[in-house]
């Protein structure tokens, strides 16, 4: 029994459920046997990774589903081993180079070396190509991706690549000059409460539209997310109602709790407590961007509109500040304690409106 | 007897050799050593040569230590007797000169000592009870002497046990060139241990000193009197191997302590730098239960020192002042700063810069003199700001000497920059700042926080953590946080790059520690004693919190690395609702894992995670960080989080063991096969 997300995961760009048109172009693109470099991109939970697939098995046959995790190790220059888990079938290879830390462009230049220099045996069943899919390839370093880029040029005739992210804008202009880029936008609402209806029926569950609909918008357009909503909805409650509670993540509810307590209270005592539930939460395996994000947008819900330009603001500069530094406590919390000061200050200000 | 050992029948020479120097311990010994007492010992294994050494034993280890003594850096009773040398003969006078200063003026009776006084009377009554009330009813009887190298641990010890009539066995580490020729060509035949077995005979050989010595009393050479019997056993060389396994020490002390009948004193030296011996050696658990009682001493004080420093001089005025250059107060006092109550070092370099044929010495002691005073007079001149000045100039004279460098434990750094300490500066000295920024207007700082961060001998980053961990506590008013924890986090964005780390830590430390001692406002002005009073604290818990996020990241892949997502969407998504779903299908570690990290003790009053104290020595660096390569194979069980489980008592029942590393790796194999079959 595995999740409905994978279980229902669409095998074929003809049975995708959003995205129709998009899908049929793709179709056309590997009609001939042959495409370009792609670089697939969209906000996570819109299925460019169920695309590729299917995109693949288009191009491969069945084959491309029948994977193997491998582990490999790769020594870099300095006699470094690094380790890396790759997942293949007989006709592509999938890995996530950022695994590796700063030694991605290890990994990029060796791993696709020794993927592209070997022929494929057989051309007459299959492609005279390989296809490596490189995912998260918005996370490798400049120096990667311009490794990536010299690969890209040297081995095209024996290796097609498709690259996997969440933002062009950390891509550098040569590789997305090299590919065609293939924008996969977010369902809409609609699109999701038809794919959840979908797979209660073929779960043999009935779902009320409206909780649909509420999973939906919870969901964020994200379509993984609102399966996972959806399938702990099935455990928390069946029959389904229409407006049940839709179970939501522990960390989400634990940030805005930390959130209610920053607007509660503005003493150096609470921002101790803060400091607490923060590491409490980076030990339960929480990015900091992350929390500083949600963090963000739960304070944001707490505060007057005066003031959500100028803690916007903050949280901008205290994130920026959180990439460049190396421990992020300091600026979550420099962060948490600005939010504290202005926070204090309006509410003082408004105070002192009232009584005058 | 010679029988016995059955190396010995090969090596004929050797049989000779040994033959004769045990027959010369059984006449020796024969008062003391029953034959049948030798001739039922077990070898264990050790060679001939091994046995005859362990036989000689008792007679070598006193006169040993008493003649090597003189050899060792440290001054020992049996060198010089008397202090003042010159009613004696000439040849013995003029050996005594050459001697350093540290021996010719080693204090004789308690009131040399320039130990405090309360300490003396702590250790005195520490020996009087173990030594003369007989056995002590429950515990062993060890003492521990701790404190800065020239304290005058060794000295006091000495001296007491003189007044107490006691005598004084000392364990000296051998040196490997003991072993004979036989025991290295027995080490050479079982070659498998050979790298281990100089470190094993010494930790053997320790035992078995220790053992002997409570034991047997000291032999009655000839012209000796009787009537002092009583003895302690001083052990301040510790042999290297138990450094490595402290373990074998705390056997061999347990042992110790089960049959003890003299008492045992070791004697260690604090060290600034991160491998603390004594709490390696002597953790907590071990001094309670065995009872061991510590006492620690203090740098010796300024003023103490001084007293010695001038009867030393004066010692030496009225010897022969033609040969030396006879300092004035006022050096003595800038000597006396410079060693920072190391008075080995005191009195070492009192007798470097008495020397009188040194003229390059002597114009620089006036130079220094000069500045000295033209400094004081200005001092003297603007009185607020004498104390200040004078500090600062001073500490550069004491750099020239050669003195010593100063450092501070970590807990007195923090403290210093955290309780930073102000002068008031009167109004009319001070240019006043104009009004918009009347908010910035300080006291002068007395203290200088990178001097501080320096001594505290410590990288800056690691610094602003411990800073960082403590700061919050001294706050009152959040607006100075904000600008405090801005400062730090521009300190940690300073040196976030690693190819200039090395050289920014320091600015960065700069920035952080005079950013917090700015900030806070309550702290602004010297009469201010800022809100606060004494908080205990604390080590920073972001080594913890990080290794752990990025184990449980590591785990999270590797666990969960067939549902082929980015890391971040596993983390953020799958795992969280994966705890609610309760999947049947997953195997014990992942439902482990799933709910340690997928679950957050929600609704929980909450309140701080388990904080380590950072007490009086703690050495600045924490374990976690030391042990950083070999995270892998950390178990999760010994971190001192507090497991979120403790807060779902709503799990399915089946409520898996903690994960351990092994578990972890024998899962993902599973894991790989599992996918296949799919």
């Amino acid at each position: 029994m595995s999740l409905w997300a994978d279980k229902h995961r669409p095998g074929a760009l003809a049975r995708l459920d959003f995205h129709r048109e998009q899908a049929a172009r793709l179709r056309n693109l590997v009609q001939c046997g042959d495409f370009p470099h792609l670089l697939v991109y969209g906000p996570s939970g819109a299925g460019k990774k169920t695309r590729i697939m299917c995109l693949l098995r288009e191009l491969y046959g069945p084959g491309v589903e029948k994977l193997r995790i491998e582990h490999q190790s790769i020594t870099a220059p300095s006699k470094k081993k690094i380790e890396i888990s790759t997942i293949a079938s007989n006709y592509h290879l999938e890995v996530n180079p950022s695994d590796a830390g700063n030694n991605d462009r290890v990994v990029i230049q060796e791993l696709l070396k020794t993927v592209a220099q070997s022929q494929q045996l057989e051309t007459s069943t299959q492609r005279d190509f390989k296809v490596v899919l490189l995912t998260e390839v918005d996370k490798l370093t400049k120096d990667a991706q311009h490794a990536l880029r010299r690969t890209m040029e040297k081995y095209m005739a024996t290796c097609r690549l498709i690259l996997c992210c969440n933002s062009m804008s950390k891509i550098i202009g040569p590789i997305q000059s090299r590919c065609l880029a293939v924008r996969v936008p977010a369902p809409s609402i609609e699109d999701i409460c038809h794919v959840l209806s979908s797979v209660c029926k073929k779960e043999g569950l009935t779902l009320p539209h409206e909780l649909a609909q509420r999973i939906a918008e919870k969901s964020g357009r994200n379509l993984r997310k609102a399966l996972l909503m959806c399938e702990s909805c099935r455990v928390q409650q069946y029959p389904f109602t229409a407006d049940q509670d839709i179970p939501e993540m522990d960390w989400e509810v634990y940030l805005r709790e930390t959130a209610d307590a920053i607007v509660g209270q503005q003493t150096p005592q609470r921002l101790l407590e803060v400091r607490g539930r923060l590491y409490e939460l980076l030990t339960h395996c929480i990015p900091p961007e992350i929390v500083m994000k949600v963090l963000l947008t739960e304070l944001l819900n707490n505060c007057d509109g005066q003031l959500k330009g100028e803690v916007a603001q903050m949280a901008a500069f205290y994130e920026h500040r959180l990439q460049l530094g190396s421990k992020a406590i300091y600026h979550l919390e420099a962060f948490v304690a600005k939010f504290m000061a202005i926070y204090k200050k309006f509410m003082e200000d408004g105070l002192d409106d009232m009584m005058f | 007897l010679s029988l016995s050992c059955p190396g010995q029948q090969t090596l004929p020479d050797f049989i000779v050799t040994d033959w004769l120097a045990s027959s010369f311990d059984d006449f020796f010994g024969s008062a003391s050593i029953p034959c049948s007492a030798v001739a039922v010992k077990p070898l264990r294994g050790r060679s001939g040569r091994g046995h005859g050494h362990k036989q000689e034993h008792p007679t070598p280890v006193t006169e040993s230590s008493k003649a090597r003594a003189p050899a060792r850096k440290r001054a020992k009773p049996s060198a010089v007797d008397v202090p003042c040398a010159r009613t004696r003969q000439s040849q013995s006078q003029s050996q005594h000169e050459l001697l350093p200063w540290v021996e010719r003026y080693k204090p004789e009776t308690q009131n040399d000592l320039a130990v405090q006084k309360k300490k003396i009377e702590e250790v005195e009554t520490w020996l009087k009870t173990h030594v003369f009330q007989g056995q002590p009813k429950k515990g062993g009887s060890v003492l521990l002497l701790t404190g800065p190298p020239g304290s005058g641990k060794t000295a006091t010890l000495q001296i007491l046990a003189k007044d107490l009539g006691l005598q004084v066995q000392e364990w000296t580490n051998p040196l490997s060139l003991d072993f004979t020729k036989e025991e290295l060509k027995n080490m050479l035949d079982h070659d498998s241990n050979f790298h281990t077995f100089p470190s094993q005979a010494q930790a053997a050989l320790f035992q078995d000193f220790l053992l002997r010595a409570n034991k047997y009393n000291k032999l009655q050479m000839l012209g000796e009197s009787s009537e002092n019997d009583k003895k302690l056993i001083l052990v301040e060389d510790i042999p290297n191997q138990f450094y490595r396994e402290p373990g074998s020490l705390h056997e061999i002390l347990r042992r110790f302590v089960r049959t003890s009948r003299c008492p045992l004193v070791f004697i260690i030296s604090d060290n600034f730098s991160g491998d603390s011996n004594q709490r390696s050696l002597f953790p907590t658990e071990i001094l309670e239960e065995l009872c061991i009682f510590n006492i620690s001493f203090k740098p010796i004080a300024p003023t103490n020192m001084m007293k010695v420093l001038n009867r030393i001089a004066a010692a030496e005025a009225s010897m022969n002042r033609e040969k030396s250059y006879t300092l004035d107060r006022n050096s003595l006092e800038l000597l006396c700063k410079g060693c920072s109550g190391d008075i080995r070092s005191a009195i070492n370099s009192l007798q470097f810069s008495s020397m009188k044929d040194c003229s390059l010495e002597k114009e620089f002691w006036s130079k220094k003199k000069k500045s000295s005073t033209i400094k004081c007079e200005e001092a003297e001149v603007s009185k607020v700001r004498k104390k200040s000045k004078c500090d600062t100039s001073e500490d550069q004279d004491i750099q020239a000497i050669g003195g010593k460098d100063a450092s501070i434990f970590l807990f007195h750094a923090l403290g210093k920059i955290i309780y930073s300490k102000r002068e008031a500066v009167s109004e009319a000295e001070s240019p006043q700042l104009p009004a918009h920024l009347s908010e910035h207007r300080r006291d002068t700082l007395l203290i200088q926080p990178e001097d501080i961060v320096e001594k505290s001998h410590m990288s800056g980053s690691m610094f602003n953590l411990y800073l960082h961990q403590n700061y919050l506590d001294f706050f009152s008013d959040i607006d100075d946080v904000v600008r405090a924890s801005e400062y730090l986090s521009t300190a940690d964005v300073i040196c976030s790059n690693w190819s200039t780390r090395l050289v920014m830590e320091s600015y960065s430390a700069s920035v952080a520690t005079r950013g917090v001692i700015h900030s806070n406002t309550s702290r602004a002005f010297a009469h201010q004693h800022g809100g606060k009073g004494f908080r205990p604290l604390h080590k920073p818990q972001w080594f913890l919190i990080n290794k752990k996020y990025q184990e449980n990241c590591l785990a999270a892949k590797s666990l969960f690395s067939s549902f082929c997502l980015p890391p971040e969407c596993l983390q953020t998504e799958l795992l969280p609702y994966l705890a609610m779903l309760a999947n049947p299908m997953r195997n014990q570690a992942q439902i482990a894992f799933i709910q340690d990290v997928g679950r957050l003790p929600l609704k929980r009053h909450f309140g701080r995670l388990k904080l380590e104290a950072l007490s009086d020595k703690d050495p600045g660096v924490p374990e976690l960080f030391q042990w950083d390569g070999d995270s892998a194979d950390g178990n999760p069980e010994g971190l001192p989080l507090p497991s979120s489980q403790s807060s779902t008592s709503d799990l399915p029942g089946s409520q898996p063991q903690p994960v351990t590393a092994q578990a972890i790796l024998d899962e993902e194999e599973l894991q790989i096969e599992e996918y296949d079959s799919d």
